[in-house]
């Protein structure tokens, strides 16, 4: 009884070993390289001891401004298309978590049916659309896209987080005659708060890391973070890995904090998202 | 009452389907008349009907490109639900540190695919790479994935399940911690050993969430497209293209929108007939429940 318990003990620590090995060991690497002095990065076997150095950042500083001004891309899109998508995924769940009819049921349906169209499929109409009008290139255009592709999960999570809210509260709030707004803002918006931060969470990681719309709508203007990486990647031949590393820390480095931070959220908002969605 | 209640909800559903509308909706509806014409840019389409649906279907680089997504899809996928289950097991049999370590494993989860590229390539770098270097090491053989298409699908399969273990991971080990303990308790008091518990108690109440969580893979792993396009590229010769790589070839480097849209409806459709597969399965386990 005894050795098996110390068996099991021991099999389980040899699984989370490897478990945590597998989930950080391909971040920390490329972190701890990016400090690494520039011939050690290539060392053969890897060094895990060394003098760390800023050098790389310094000449991603120097080398790459056009990096910098993608981060400032990032940050905007990722803000607009987040106060975009939360703002009208509470709207709306607020009134699918209080009203019912026919109309109200379809359209859930509905949501949950766009969800399966893939992101690559609308690039094609509206890649001349939005040239056509003039905004290829603009913030704004991601915003939109990232918004959209996010307001049908957010509506549908925001239903669940908002059902969990006593209708009594906004019954009572109706008696002292308060209209939808205020009931949205002064009870449902406060007592909601976990579910708006769940929709928040999936917006942010997406916007900020997201490739493909960026690939195809931006060109030099409007071009985020992660776009910016993949043309350090693409210059492969004169590829600097110090520079790419020291990069890629600094794209990394506040959306992974940012979920450390809000875990619990992305693991309700997951949880929510999956069983109703 | 009820029209003054309606007037007060319209304006708030509103934004959501006016941008669903505009930006997936109508926007995939014209796809459908850009897949039966033959256009490119600046010029104006033709009516060919089905021809672009014959054309893609039977373009061997289509097929290619089908082949490999269902291949990412069925391995990929289904290896990323045993481990992720098995992980979800491992945290329901009670661990130390638990927040950190489900925080830990949540981490890939912020990872943006073109960094994850930039890791697992100097990972699988041949002449420096660490994997590459411990292979060795090991005797083991190494994936010489610049030049060997089946290699390289192996590291985007990796890279893919990496990405998505954090999804999977907590669809079911939030799943498993909604099973009632006295299941297990009244399982073990008649008798039943643990592997025979998993098999009766764990398996059945988990089927649902195993069925979510394939279904989103599924539908998610068959759009892939950024790993594989920052990782091979779709190369070497188009040997490790996939459905959705080809679509952009066809839309944004051959200027053939007419094919490219059909691909992209085949793309819709594949998954509309997952979706419907999936609802099937989800009756047919109500009904078993209710017997």
């Amino acid at each position: 009884m005894r050795t098996s318990r110390l068996l099991i003990g021991a099999g389980k620590a040899v699984a989370v070993t490897a478990l945590l090995f597998w989930s950080l060991f391909p971040i920390v690497f490329i972190v701890m390289s990016s400090l690494k002095p520039g011939q050690e990065i290539f060392a053969v076997p890897p060094v895990y001891v060394f003098t760390p150095t800023f050098e790389h950042y310094a000449a991603l500083w120097s080398r790459w401004g056009v990096f910098f001004d993608g981060l400032l891309n990032s940050t905007i899109v990722t803000a607009g298309a987040t106060a975009l998508a939360v703002i009208a995924s509470t709207c709306a769940g607020y009134i699918y978590s209080r009203g019912s009819g026919r109309f109200l049921n379809a359209s859930v349906m509905f949501l949950i049916i766009v969800r399966l169209i893939p992101p690559i499929v609308v690039t094609l109409p509206l890649f001349p659309i939005v040239n056509a009008m003039g905004l290829n290139d603009t913030h704004i255009v991601l915003m939109v896209l990232y918004a959209t592709f996010f307001v049908s999960l957010g509506t549908v999570l925001m239903r669940t987080f908002i059902d969990q809210i006593p209708r009594e509260l906004d019954e009572a709030a109706e008696i002292d005659g308060a209209g939808r707004l205020t009931i949205l803002r002064r009870v449902i918006v406060p007592l909601a708060a976990p579910g708006i931060l769940a929709v928040a969470v999936f917006v942010v990681v997406f916007a900020w890391n997201e490739f493909l719309f960026a690939f195809i709508f931006t060109a030099t203007r409007a071009k985020t973070a992660p776009l910016v990486i993949s043309e350090m990647i693409g210059s492969i031949d004169g590829v600097d890995w110090g520079v790419l590393f020291a990069a890629s820390t600094v794209q990394l480095a506040p959306v992974l904090l940012f979920v450390v931070l809000m875990n619990r959220y992305l693991v309700a908002g997951l949880t929510a998202g999956a069983t109703k969605g | 009452m009820r029209t003054r209640s309606l007037a007060q909800s319209l304006p708030l559903i509103a934004p959501v389907h006016i941008l669903i509308l505009s930006v997936i909706v109508v926007p995939s509806i014209f796809v459908i008349w850009l897949s039966l014409t033959k256009s490119s840019f600046g010029q104006a389409p033709t009516w060919v009907g089905l021809e672009n649906y014959v054309r893609v279907l039977g373009d061997p680089a289509f097929r290619g490109a089908l082949w490999n997504t269902v291949v990412i899809v069925v391995f990929a996928v289904h290896i990323e639900l045993a481990v992720g289950l098995a992980v979800a097991l491992l945290f329901a049999s009670g661990l130390p540190l638990r927040r950190f370590l489900l925080v830990a494993v949540l981490a890939p989860y912020a990872v943006s695919e073109v960094i994850a590229v930039v890791m697992w390539r100097f990972l699988f770098d041949p002449d420096a790479g660490p994997v590459m270097l411990a292979l060795q090491a090991l005797g083991l053989p190494i994936l010489d994935w610049s030049f060997e298409p089946t290699h390289a699908m192996i590291l985007i399969a990796l890279l893919t399940i990496w990405l998505h273990l954090p999804f999977t991971f907590i669809i079911l080990y939030a799943a498993r911690l909604a099973i009632p303990g006295d299941l297990y308790e009244a399982a073990r008091i008649d008798g039943a050993t643990p592997l025979q518990a998993f098999r009766r108690v764990t398996l059945p109440l988990l089927g649902p969430a195993i069925v979510v969580a394939l279904l989103f893979r599924y539908i998610f792993a068959f759009r892939i497209f950024s790993e594989v396009w920052l990782l091979t590229g779709g190369g070497p010769a188009r040997s490790t293209e996939v459905v959705a790589v080809y679509l952009y070839q066809e839309a944004f480097s051959y200027n053939a929108f007419g094919p490219a849209a059909a691909t992209a409806w085949i793309m819709v459709a594949a998954s509309l007939l997952l979706a419907a597969g999936y609802v099937l399965l989800l009756r047919r386990q109500v009904a078993g429940n209710a017997h």
